[in-house]
């Protein structure tokens, strides 16, 4: 744990500090930028609300992926899944007209229903036709991607609109908003805290981790390796599904195009730099959220474009992905060498 | 004769700390053939591979013709007339016989090009001074694999090597193909090249060799003559013990059936029986051995048995309840499993220890989980693991540090530890000792006593014929899928059985 601290945090600075050489080669004052970067996003009310808000679809698809791939399934069918549950909330959203205590999580369950019935479908298709889940997640996100996009042009579609998109949906499930706090923040903490107890504490989770590290292993040793891959995929599913429900129900409160944005992938990214630790994860997104929602003001204030953003996002990425594993390379020579000069006196 | 390479205090230590080969100082004479001897794991091929550039050492020197030398990379211990032959063919099986052994080195031509023609002079010439019988050629693909191990061998040749280091050259080759290698490699020291051989086979290492070093668990126990020594000595000197290995068997009387395998037959995709019409039982405090050539069945029998594959024809049976059929789960109530693969089948070495020993328990005995079944009780796992730890002294820092952190022989202390204490009326032991220094051997052969005292009945499926005589009641021979012989351990000897191994059937006029 503190080895992975440890390393992460080295791994940002050491990536700041390449963004920082990038920026003084391009003639960009590097602290100046960075000053901007953070006041718009952490120092301020205003700006760690809207960070930790940008947080959630970027932590709960990391987190679907994470749980996924710590599991064994290859699950990439994250943007899918979001769309999928987004689709489903913002249907609720329309037809239903409940008090919000009820209304609200009927759609989150909503979402999340969509999300798993996208990954079921791959599920299924590996256990009917032994097709591997990491090309049909794939494809279902082509087909939920065209699927979403043709159900918000025409049977939804807000006739008062010039661009494919819903009408909006019933004013009570829109997510509550204190002050300049949304709601949706509670909704992800929840959900991080139960998949953590179930992850780390119940019989099933460990089931998926021992599965996830050698399944043939799990198999012998009476694990229900087929049935646990189904209901991880659905578990993962549900995961991405709340995303895209939350992504409509704390903003633009319908489904408009291009709404699942990048979430998704950047969530799939931070599952790989976390190495599929949960805490990681979270802590991950937190911190890309903060890079996101800080590049608009620090393109407001400085030079330098908010696609830098990206750059710094890859160099994190690749130092923190290839450090860790060099890290411990580093440390197992220095005990070998250690040991080796024991053995000499 | 003049000392050529001098290796001094050598010690290798792999991340993070298996000390592979530790403080061995050793020298090489020029135009000697040189026997390393040891264990698997003794450190030997480490050696010469430090020697090689391959891996680097972390402590000591080496010294070429009094020069002190420290090879970066096998490109530069060639260029100073340093090669090896590895234990595996690595050759381009589509490319001819010249093809290969000029690769990386070609005559080149004014344009740059490969110049054939001298390339296969320089070839043929080589061929016909050290008198390799070989096609130049032929395709590396349709040459036999002594022929191969030849090209290998003249690859290096003809990089003007003058020390060959070669990798257990014999475990590839027929019996037949052995002594023409060997007059080859006589003919080479007599031109006055070097070679060190790396082998385990004694009898082999004495006829050829001129002088032995042993190694043993890393460590350079001597050097000798070869014609000073015989084979019992170097026995002794690679295992450390005297390889009069003692029985641990008592005469004791069986109990009732438990386990029994009717009329199994397996056969695999492509209509070759694995297995073919398997019967046999196995008795409360009885140990039963299945000897046989690894593939000739032994990998069908434990998978059928745990369920891994689908059994279609036959029955599988413990204490009466008719296990054909059932899942893995329900089979586990009855069998416990130790396989011969640690790493693939026996534990997730990147999780903890804790997960590791948890397995199985966690669905089989109701205190390791709470709230029917649902959650996992982690404190009564942890004294469960602290109990493991005691009663089968194992070695271990924290129990939360992942598997791989264990030994190899205390990994298999846990494992056994761990399928040990569930309580099943069967053991099914696949290779239990496979890869163990010889201390963690003689542990888990008590461990299995220890089973058999508890009444278990004990399936011991092994290729070390000398384990299975040390400990089983009784020895079935496994040949092509077949069970050809069921003998009494104490009305048969090794000969015997390795006869029925390796032909399937009784040697038709017994000698003596």
């Amino acid at each position: 744990m503190q080895r992975k601290l440890i390393s992460g945090i080295i791994g940002i600075f050491i990536a700041l500090l390449i963004g920082a050489i990038i920026m003084l080669l391009q003639g960009y004052d590097p602290l100046q930028t960075y000053g901007a970067l953070f006041n718009f996003s952490l120092f301020g009310l205003f700006p760690f609300a809207t960070t930790l808000r940008n947080s959630v679809p970027l932590i709960l698809t990391g987190l679907s992926a994470s749980v996924a791939f710590a599991s064994g399934p290859i699950n990439l069918g994250q943007p899918g899944q979001l769309l999928m549950g987004a689709l489903f909330a913002t249907i609720g959203g329309l037809y239903f007209d409940l008090p919000p205590w009820l209304m609200i999580p009927v759609l989150l369950l909503l979402s999340m229903l969509g999300g798993a019935l996208w990954s079921g479908v791959a599920a299924m298709l590996r256990k009917w036709f032994n097709m591997d889940e990491f090309i049909t997640t794939l494809m279902l996100n082509m087909i939920a991607d065209f699927f979403t996009f043709w159900a918000i042009s025409y049977p939804f579609f807000d006739r008062s609109a010039y661009s494919p998109m819903t009408p909006q949906i019933n004013t009570k499930g829109w997510l509550p908003i204190w002050g300049e706090f949304n709601s949706n923040v509670i909704v992800m903490i929840l959900a991080f805290a139960v998949i953590y107890f179930v992850f780390n504490r119940l019989t099933a989770g460990y089931e998926w981790r021992i599965t996830g590290h050698n399944s043939l292993f799990a198999r012998l040793g009476g694990v229900k390796i087929d049935k646990n891959y189904v209901t991880v995929m659905l578990v993962t599913g549900a995961l991405a599904g709340l995303a895209g429900g939350l992504v409509v129900m704390a903003g633009p409160h319908r489904f408009l195009k291009g709404l699942g944005a990048n979430y998704a992938w950047d969530g799939v990214m931070i599952a790989v730099v976390a190495n599929n630790g949960l805490i990681g994860t979270l802590l991950y997104g937190l911190f890309f959220s903060a890079l996101q929602t800080g590049s608009l003001g620090m393109e407001l204030i400085t030079a330098v474009p908010k696609e830098f953003i990206m750059v710094l996002q890859a160099v994190i990425v690749l130092v923190i992905v290839a450090g860790r594993g060099y890290l411990d390379i580093f440390l197992d020579k220095t005990v070998a060498k250690r040991k080796a000069r024991e053995r000499t006196t | 004769m003049q000392i050529l390479i001098e290796m001094k205090e050598i010690i290798k230590v792999f991340p993070p700390n298996v000390i592979a080969v530790d403080n061995v100082t050793a020298d090489f004479r020029k135009g000697e053939i040189h026997a390393i001897v040891g264990e698997n794991g003794a450190g030997k091929s480490t050696l010469m591979k430090v020697l090689y550039g391959l891996e680097h050492h972390n402590q000591g020197e080496i010294y070429l013709e009094g020069q002190r030398v420290n090879f970066q990379d096998p490109g530069e211990a060639i260029a100073h007339g340093i090669g090896m032959v590895h234990q595996e063919i690595l050759l381009i099986p589509q490319y001819t016989v010249w093809e290969n052994i000029v690769m990386g080195a070609e005559p080149v031509n004014f344009f740059g090009m490969i110049d054939r023609q001298t390339a296969r002079q320089l070839v043929q010439k080589k061929i016909d001074e050290f008198q390799f019988n070989l096609n130049i050629d032929a395709k590396v693909d349709d040459i036999s694999v002594a022929a191969a191990q030849k090209v290998e061998i003249l690859k290096l040749l003809y990089r003007n090597v003058s020390v060959l280091i070669l990798d257990e050259p014999t475990a590839v080759l027929t019996p037949q193909e052995i002594p023409q290698l060997f007059n080859e490699l006589r003919r080479l020291r007599d031109l006055g090249h070097t070679i060190l051989f790396i082998s385990h086979h004694l009898e082999e290492v004495l006829s050829l060799s001129d002088r032995i070093t042993v190694m043993r668990k890393g460590k350079k126990i001597a050097t000798v003559q070869a014609s000073e020594t015989n084979k019992s000595d170097l026995a002794h000197m690679m295992v450390g013990r005297n390889v009069l290995f003692t029985t641990l068997r008592e005469k004791k009387t069986v109990g009732k059936q438990i386990f029994s395998i009717e009329n199994l037959t397996y056969i695999d995709g492509s209509q070759h029986k694995g297995l073919e019409n398997i019967n046999f039982k196995v008795h409360e405090r009885e140990i039963v051995g299945i000897a046989g050539v690894e593939g000739n069945g032994q990998f069908e029998l434990v998978n059928s048995i745990m369920g891994l594959i689908p059994t279609k024809e036959g029955s599988i049976r413990v204490n009466d309840v008719n296990l054909t059929k059932a899942d893995i789960l329900k089979r586990r109530q009855y069998i416990s499993f130790v396989s011969q693969n640690r790493g693939k089948m026996g534990a997730a070495v990147k999780a903890s220890i804790l997960e590791n020993v948890m397995m199985t328990h966690h669905r089989l005995n109701p205190q390791f989980t709470r709230w029917k079944g649902l959650l996992l009780n982690d404190q009564y796992a942890r004294k469960f693991t602290e109990q493991i730890e005691q009663q089968f002294s194992v070695v271990m820092d924290r129990m939360d540090n992942p598997f791989h952190s264990l030994s190899g022989g205390n990994q298999q202390k846990v494992i056994l530890g761990r399928e040990l204490l569930l309580a099943t009326p069967f053991v099914l032991l696949d290779q239990p000792t496979r890869g163990l220094d010889v201390g963690s051997i003689e542990y888990v052969h008590e461990l299995i006593l220890e089973m058999r005292d508890q009444n278990r009945a004990i399936l011991l499926i092994s290729a070390d014929l000398e384990e299975l005589f040390r400990i089983a009641d009784r020895i079935l021979v496994l040949h092509r899928g077949k069970i050809v012989a069921d003998l009494p351990t104490d009305q048969t000897d090794i000969e015997e059985v390795g006869y029925l191994m390796l032909e399937g059937k009784e040697r038709s006029c017994k000698e003596n």
